[in-house]
């Protein structure tokens, strides 16, 4: 299966696709092609970002945002499978896996088109906290449509074994809460992505602070608030 | 000559007609044969033993090429040559397209950045809450900056902030056991090793340089004032 190709299956015959998921149909394939492209997508979006401070900070996001999905789905797959199981799921492992890859792969395709957005801004703002607002919100649109993908999946997938399926709804919106947290921390842990203005390069910045907190104060200061120090 | 070419430009015409008929006809499927409308049976009851009906088989991928994964090619062909073509340098200090955009609106005040305001010669650092003067060249270099990493602000930008005691670098050569801090071009002699200290300064503070360089820069009032003149190194 082309790389490629798998992305236009997702996206223009997604019914088809969980319904192949359900049936262990090319799982080995198709997991193979989504992290390829999935990869691609994320570390040319990481390299948009990281273009705003430096080559050697475009580098590093090229290679750490891949990272930061691709960690964030082996943390949180195992939860995800188990709990499963506990409400009746006769899904495997790899089954789980390749939905949530399914997810993220939907998110390295919207990332990729909000892409020429993200450069533009680039290219035409020198506004720091602007710029990082700017991309919390296209990861939130992307991850939001991503986790949408993985609900639906969820729903064909799990249409096999019908006992308990309203616990597993339950059970992928607890699980998608989870992902955004720990997805928001692993971010927060490997940044920085885009570089500060002002700094010297730095493969990962000090740890302390949290993601949530730093967002809030950008918000304080493109506003006028105050200035984070 | 002209009848000749006319010819040939009808035949070609001809022909592209013909083949685009062709490509028509193949693309467009035929009508389906009339099926004949049978009233279904009323819906029985499930017997709760009865085999489980087949899952209606997925809906085909809709016809047409696949434009969308076409045009993910493309677009991540096009933009890994923008993301190269924004970071290639196009003058000696290294600016690129990517970082042209002035940054001053976009400081990010952080211990470690270092400022000039644009018309006052003097460099700052912000360390711990403050900026402070970076008092010459050598302790300039001595810290491991470089003009690379000074943002010019605007005239009057360091006055929101509070200006800490100015960064100076001690002076040493090998030949000599004294020490003298270098402040606006001139070199202080620190008279002892309680002046020293009184003065905050550690042994991380001290360069080494010739003494030949350090006899070169003139002399000026030894620390604490007033200790008499200062010898040479």
């Amino acid at each position: 299966m082309n790389n490629l190709a798998i992305i236009e299956t997702i996206l223009r015959n997604r019914q088809r696709f969980f319904i192949e998921i359900r049936d262990g149909v090319e799982l080995g394939r198709k997991i193979r092609a989504m992290l390829i492209s999935s990869i691609a997508f994320f570390a040319l979006y990481g390299a948009v970002m990281g273009s705003t401070h430096s080559l050697f900070q475009a580098l590093s996001s090229a290679a750490k945002l891949p990272l930061l999905f691709l960690a964030t789905l082996v943390v949180c797959s195992p939860t995800l499978y188990f709990f499963n199981l506990v409400f009746g799921s006769n899904q495997s492992l790899t089954q789980n896996f390749t939905l949530i890859l399914t997810a993220i792969t939907v998110t390295a395709v919207l990332l990729l088109s909000f892409s020429p957005v993200v450069l533009f801004f680039l290219l035409t703002t020198s506004q720091y906290q602007f710029f990082k607002l700017l991309n919390v919100g296209v990861f939130t649109i992307a991850g939001f449509v991503g986790v949408r993908f993985l609900s639906q999946g969820m729903r064909v997938v799990s249409d096999a074994g019908k006992e308990g399926a309203g616990g597993r709804r339950n059970v992928v919106r607890l699980w998608i809460l989870l992902y955004a947290f720990v997805g928001s921390q692993m971010a927060w842990t490997l940044r920085p992505f885009i570089g500060a203005p002002g700094m010297q390069f730095e493969l990962f910045r000090q740890l302390g602070g949290n993601f949530y907190a730093n967002v809030f104060a950008s918000i304080g200061e493109l506003l006028g608030f105050f200035t984070v120090r | 000559m002209s009848t000749r070419v006319e010819q040939i430009l009808n035949l070609l015409v001809d022909e592209i007609e013909e083949r685009m008929q062709k490509r028509q006809r193949v693309a467009v499927p035929p009508p389906p044969a009339p099926v004949l409308q049978v009233p279904l049976p009323p819906r029985a009851e499930k017997h709760p033993l009865a085999p489980p009906e087949p899952e209606p088989e997925p809906p085909p991928m809709p016809p047409g090429p696949p434009h969308a994964a076409r045009f993910i090619g493309r677009l991540t062909l096009g933009l890994l040559v923008a993301v190269i073509a924004i970071n290639i340098p196009f003058n000696r200090h290294g600016t690129t397209l990517a970082t042209a955009m002035p940054d001053t609106a976009s400081l990010i005040i952080r211990n470690g950045l270092v400022v000039k305001e644009e018309d006052d010669p003097e460099i700052y650092v912000y360390q711990n809450g403050k900026f402070r003067w970076i008092s010459s060249l050598d302790a300039f270099e001595h810290y491991g900056y470089t003009w690379g990493d000074v943002h010019i602000v605007k005239d009057g930008w360091l006055d929101d902030f509070e200006i800490g005691a100015p960064i100076h670098v001690l002076l040493k050569c090998p030949d000599s056991p004294h020490i003298y801090r270098l402040e606006n071009d001139v070199k202080r002699w620190i008279v002892n090793i309680e002046t020293f200290e009184a003065e905050g300064h550690v042994w991380e503070d001290v360069r080494f340089v010739s003494c030949e360089y350090l006899r070169s820069i003139p002399n000026g009032e030894t620390i604490p004032p007033g200790s008499g003149p200062p010898p040479q190194p």
